[in-house]
């Protein structure tokens, strides 16, 4: 018995191994990689404004009569601080580059895209004019969706939000359209409907459009254009949003040197030169837009290709123009710097301008759009979302927005005396807003690392808590100061409100540092040892399947080169394979390029048997095979373009009923077969023993299946308790079925099946059992086409078996495993990655199908949905493939051989297993390779850090199936104990 | 032309399957010279350009190239004694469909797309390639499978002749596989499409294949002299 175990631990030792070092890479790797942050579920009140240490009064400025803005009367009509505008238009151009929006002198040489937009510079260059434009600096990932989260959070985007809604991108943390609403305001939304994703339930009105078809350029645009002027002259609304995308998709298709890019710009002029001629006429006092804001911003720029996603300068800048409707109160004196910058009112000149006054204000402008959007809405509507807060680490006051928004030109603490006292109570409530937004971005870092898997260390927090108590000591005295002198103090006080503003904006400029650092940088040395952890084993398991083929492998002549055709191929195809995710393009194909793969192998096959002229029959119906599954993957491609909602019921996007009930026709057919050839096998092998009720099991719960099929399918009208039946209770039956099944087999494995002599056949049995027990659970939540891929997965199998003879007997039986198998093997693997794109599934998450978690259970329970989902979306791909790997072994040798040493026969199993394993992680290891190179690539998080997720997760299920499946095949013989 | 055939009789089965170095120079440069001339054809006669208009453009370079190949290895036929030159004409003419036919089907099985929009590039571009690959053979041999399978499946060419009819077309072969791996990038470039890249993957293997072929027939025939010589 002692041998018996060590032989078998032997056997399956490197398989842990393999495993352990998976894991420990894998965890390393993702650690320095995926960067989380978790969404804080909590939102603020205007009320909380109490609890911070910040001054309460309002001072008596320029414009009391309207200092109660509408709505916001659960705070005294006050918000967070007051509100300096009444309404605000908010027009965002989807990938708006610097240069199309700053002038072209700016720059070194004119481009034919700049000076497009002639009206925004007009507005900014205009004397007297209280429009200016900004550059702003995006956070990457520069895509829309993230950007837009970034935008209204507030918030550091990182590729895991690690949040309690299960799928639906939906914001959950605290946000600034969330604090409009609950504040009263109403929010019109038109454009691109990512906002709809996000905000499902927020708008007053919208009208969105669909924005995922990059080559239409217009449907967006016309839709906001048609809305927009109408809108603006409606009263009902407090913020409006226009998102026009045009650009973008112009830049995505046609590059941005190129005409329709300069007719889109062209159109833009039009259109922003009208809404701007209809916001003046309203603008006289007691009109419409008497107090409105205007921003026209970008969310983010792009490359002269188009592309937008990584971090290059390109990308991340992008232009914001802001006008106040109102006229200022008092005139700008010219000699002082903006107004004779004109238009480069531009980042540098304007540090330049008001460096004066704030020291240090720089860095703010390198901050996204989105501290700039929320800087902006601070004093804006009641404010209430400065509360932005929570989620708004990296909001701040944009003293130069603020001063736009107060409609009073701020210049610098010389200008003439006449302007001081208004300009000093302007200072007042400035401070009074970066108060309490330090305050609250205080209270956010505390919250979150009190409440986040992966906080901020000790002495980080420590370190903002320095700064924060340094920047509150210094204001404590200040309002001290202030309270104890009355307004005449407000001249003298200048410099300390002055001093107050910059301790503040040290404390958001470190804190941004700091989150930035924990967010959104990678830690190289844990990637890279990771990687490097993956690499060893990767040769371990090389290593691994030398030294197992040279214990087992038969009269291997010492002469004879190890190397044949069928290893090279194999080979190369894997290598070929696992170079291709290099590229982007590539990942996204990856269906295809498997496809292309298999087809190949099938190819060669087909003029293999044409050579020895054997299994041609088996040759044309892999291919044919190959056909059908590159078919139904197409198909499954095109409902995943059309259905922009990622869960869609599966197999049901075809509506017509007729075509409905075909197809349910075809799988009940498909599933009758399954059946049939279970009952057959059962019928022939009369020595199953405890397995045959195993696979009777099966075929019972095929039967229960396709009566859940025909329940759901509403074809057939039945009475409303079998139809709960049919819907929730066969479900469950069948997964309690199969549970049973997998502990009876594990149990009838280690105490009752007796050994029999010949090994092969048991081996088949216990695969056939194995295979079936899973079968059914995994068909059951693919869905209808389950039963159809799973015939497909038996076509495959049989015909990789069948041409595996082909490579044997070549040199007279001799041949060696190094020979045999690992062609068969690579393309079992190319099967098993071909069946998870026909599946419908793909590298992302919303190719993951959640309605199947939800089959035979309506409550959400999250250990029990995910087991069901992973089981779904690796069922055909990983679990099937991998139990079912031994009949490559068992059907793919010369029988005398096998009946002679069942150690061999094992020897093999292990064999073949490391070398399914050893392509599982050599594709992986390229996909981590990969990512790691292309980690500031523009796709990063659109898709190979999803690529990345699949492939880890895949890893590690495939080591541990393995694992498994060795455990339960490999039984090695006590008494014939070859010399390993 | 009058002297090869002549001369294939006179030397017997045994010899029938070389061809002087000189006739096979001939060879190479004629099937290269109908290639070269179908893209001119169509890009100077009918100003057609492969990116625009990929289905008159493939159809002109394989009714340039059809003639030229069936006429010319009609000349080679196996058997010549037996078989007459219009009836080895007839087996190219008949191998044509059918090996587009078998080429169609490959591509489809390894991805090519499928539908109203792409049907009639497919079909020109499989008769391309059936010229380049399955039409040469099944003029000279027909329909024997014995050679079939020795030049396609065991890719065990004896003689000349077999070079020329099997290297060109593997190097189509690989050409036109190799040729497909840049259709999935995301350049967005118009040379991308099904089946220009394909194309010029499989035009340019056919090319190297004709030029390593005249290699191999040279140092075959040297080899021969050699021997003879002995």
């Amino acid at each position: 018995m002692k041998n018996r175990s060590s032989l078998k631990w032997r056997l399956i030792s490197p398989f842990v191994v393999i495993l352990l070092l998976h894991c420990l890479a894998i965890v390393l790797f993702t650690r320095g990689f995926l960067l989380t942050r978790t969404e804080l579920p909590h939102s603020s009140a205007c009320s909380d404004v109490i609890d911070s240490p910040c001054l309460h009064h309002h001072y008596d400025g320029d414009d009391e009569n309207r200092s109660s803005s509408s709505g916001s009367g659960n705070c005294n009509g006050s918000g967070w601080t007051r509100a300096t505008v009444d309404r605000v238009v908010i027009i965002v151009l989807d990938a708006l580059r610097f240069d199309f929006v700053a002038p072209s002198t700016f720059f070194e040489e004119k481009k034919p895209w700049m000076d497009r937009l002639p009206i925004l510079q007009k507005l900014a260059s205009e004397p007297g004019s209280s429009a200016r434009i900004f550059k702003a600096i995006a956070d990457p990932p520069t895509t829309s969706l993230q950007r837009l989260k970034g935008l209204t959070t507030g918030g550091l985007p990182t590729f895991i939000d690690v949040g309690n809604s299960f799928g639906a991108p939906a914001i959950v943390e605290d946000n600034l359209i969330q604090q409009l609403v609950q504040s009263g305001k109403r929010v019109v939304m038109m454009g691109d409907d990512t906002w709809m994703q996000l905000f499902p339930h927020h708008f007053e009105r919208s009208f969105p459009f669909p924005s995922f078809n990059v080559r239409d350029l217009d449907t967006v645009d016309n839709g906001c254009v048609e809305h927009l002027l109408p809108t603006l002259m409606d009263e009902n609304w407090d913020v409006l949003i226009a998102h026009f995308l045009g650009v973008d998709h112009a830049g995505h298709i046609f590059g941005v040197n190129t005409t329709p890019m300069i007719q889109k710009l062209e159109q833009y002029n039009k259109i922003l030169e009208t809404v701007i001629g209809a916001l003046k006429d309203q603008s006289k006092p007691g009109g419409l837009h008497e107090n409105t804001l205007l921003v026209v911003m970008g969310d983010h720029g792009q490359t002269l290709n188009g592309d937008h996603g990584g971090g290059s300068p390109e990308e991340v800048e992008t232009s914001m123009l802001a006008m106040s409707l109102k006229k200022p109160t008092f005139s700008i004196p010219s000699d002082l710097g903006i107004s004779n910058c004109g238009l480069n009112v531009l980042w540098l000149s304007l540090i330049q301008c008001v460096a004066v006054a704030f020291h240090s204000t720089g860095r703010k402008y390198a901050l996204a759009p989105s501290s700039s959007l929320i800087s902006l809405l601070q004093y804006r509507q009641c404010l209430e979302f400065l509360s932005l807060l929570e989620g708004a680490a990296i909001g701040r006051v944009n003293p130069l927005l603020f001063s736009l928004g107060a409609a009073t030109w701020f210049l610098d603490g010389n200008g003439t005396d006449g302007l001081d006292h208004q300009l000093d109570g302007w200072m007042q409530h400035y401070v009074n807003s970066l108060c309490i937004n330090a305050w609250q971005v205080k209270r956010y870092v505390d919250v979150y690392s009190g409440s986040s898997v992966i906080g901020f260390s000790s002495e980080d927090l420590l370190h903002v808590e320095d700064m924060y108590s340094d920047a509150h000591d210094h204001w404590s005295h200040a309002t001290r100061d202030l309270l104890s002198s009355g307004p005449e103090a407000y001249i003298s006080s200048l410099p300390v409100v002055m001093r107050q503003v910059d301790a503040y904006l040290k404390f958001l400029d470190g804190v941004v540092e700091l989150a930035r650092s924990k967010w959104t940088e990678f830690d190289l040395k844990l990637m890279g040892v990771g990687l490097c952890i993956l690499l060893v084993s990767l040769l371990v398991q090389l290593a691994a399947v030398r030294r197992f083929d040279k214990h087992f492998s038969f009269s291997l002549p010492d002469g004879r080169a190890m190397v044949s055709v069928g290893l090279v191929f194999a080979l190369s195809l894997v290598l070929i394979r696992a170079c291709s995710f290099l590229s982007n393009s590539y990942i996204l194909e990856e269906g295809k390029v498997a496809i292309f793969f298999l087809g190949t192998a099938g190819i060669l096959d087909l003029r293999y048997s044409i050579r020895k002229k054997k299994f041609i029959l088996e040759a044309i119906s892999s291919i044919l095979l190959v056909c059908v599954v590159r078919f139904s993957t197409e198909y499954g491609i095109s409902k995943q373009s059309s259905s922009s909602s990622g869960i869609s019921p599966l197999g049901s996007s075809v509506d017509h009923p007729d075509a409905i009930s075909l197809t349910l026709v075809g799988s009940i057919l498909s599933m009758l077969v399954l059946a049939y050839l279970l009952l057959k096998f059962v019928a022939i092998r009369t020595d199953l023993g405890g397995q045959k009720s195993v696979i009777n099991g099966t075929v019972l719960c095929y039967m229960l299946i396709i009566a859940h099929w025909v329940v759901e399918s509403n074809l057939l009208t039945v009475p409303p308790v079998l139809h709960n039946i049919g819907r929730t209770w066969i479900p469950r039956i069948i997964y309690a079925v199969g549970i049973l099944q997998l502990l009876f087999l594990a149990l009838y494995e280690y105490s009752l099946r007796k050994n029999t002599c010949d090994h092969q056949r048991d081996l088949i049995h216990k695969i056939v059992a194995m295979t079936s027990a899973w079968s059914s659970p995994i068909i059951l939540l693919a869905g209808k086409q389950g039963s159809l891929v799973a015939l497909a997965t038996i076509v495959g199998a049989w015909c990789i078996v069948r041409l595996g003879n082909l490579g044997l007997g070549l040199k007279d039986g001799s041949s060696n495993y190094m020979t045999v198998f690992p062609l068969p093997v690579t393309k079992w693997s190319l099967l098993a990655v071909t069946l998870f794109f026909c599946t419908g599934h793909w590298c992302a998450f919303d190719g993951l199908r959640y309605g199947a978690a939800f089959i035979g259970f309506d409550e959400f329970i999250l250990i029990r949905q995910a087991i069901l989902l992973t089981i779904e979306t690796f069922g055909f791909s990983l679990i099937l493939p991998i139990f079912g790997l031994p009949f490559v072994v068992a059907y793919l040798l010369p029988n005398e051989e096998t009946k002679k040493t069942k150690n061999s026969l094992f020897g093999r199993l292990a064999l073949v297993y490391l070398m399914y394993g050893f392509i599982a992680a050599a594709t992986t290891t390229f996909t981590v390779l990969c990512v790691a190179i292309q980690r500031r690539h523009l796709m990063v998080w659109g898709l190979f850090a999803p690529k990345f997720v699949f492939d880890v997760v895949g890893l590690i299920l495939t080591d541990l199936l393995i694992f498994l499946a060795a455990l339960y095949y490999i039984d090695p013989d006590e008494n014939i104990e070859r010399d390993i | 032309m009058e002297s090869i055939d002549t001369k294939s009789i006179q030397l017997g089965r045994n010899v029938e399957r070389n061809v002087s170095v000189a006739s096979a120079l001939w060879f190479h440069l004629i099937c290269s010279l109908g290639i070269v001339s179908g893209f001119s054809v169509s890009r100077f006669v009918c100003s057609i350009d492969i990116v625009s208009n990929t289905d008159h453009f493939l159809m002109i370079l394989w009714a340039v190239e059809c003639p030229i190949v069936i006429l010319m290895f009609g000349v080679i036929r196996r058997d010549s004694s037996k078989c007459s030159y219009l009836r080895a004409v007839g087996r190219g003419l008949l191998g044509l469909p059918t090996g587009a036919l078998v080429i169609a089907l490959c591509a489809v099985a390894l991805g090519a797309p499928v539908g109203k929009k792409y049907f009639l590039a497919t079909v020109n571009w499989s008769l391309l390639m059936s010229l380049f690959t399955v039409v040469p053979t099944a003029t000279v041999f027909g329909s024997s499978f014995a050679d079939w399978q020795r030049l396609f499946a065991n890719t065990r060419p004896v003689g000349s002749i077999d070079y020329m009819l099997c290297v060109p077309a593997h190097g189509a072969i690989l050409g036109s596989w190799f040729g497909a791996w840049p259709m999935p990038l995301d350049w967005e470039r118009p040379w991308q499409e099904w089946p220009v890249c394909v194309t010029y993957g499989g035009v340019a293997g056919y090319v190297m294949g004709l030029c390593v072929s005249f290699g191999l027939v040279v140092f075959s025939s040297r080899g021969r002299d050699h021997v003879k010589g002995e």
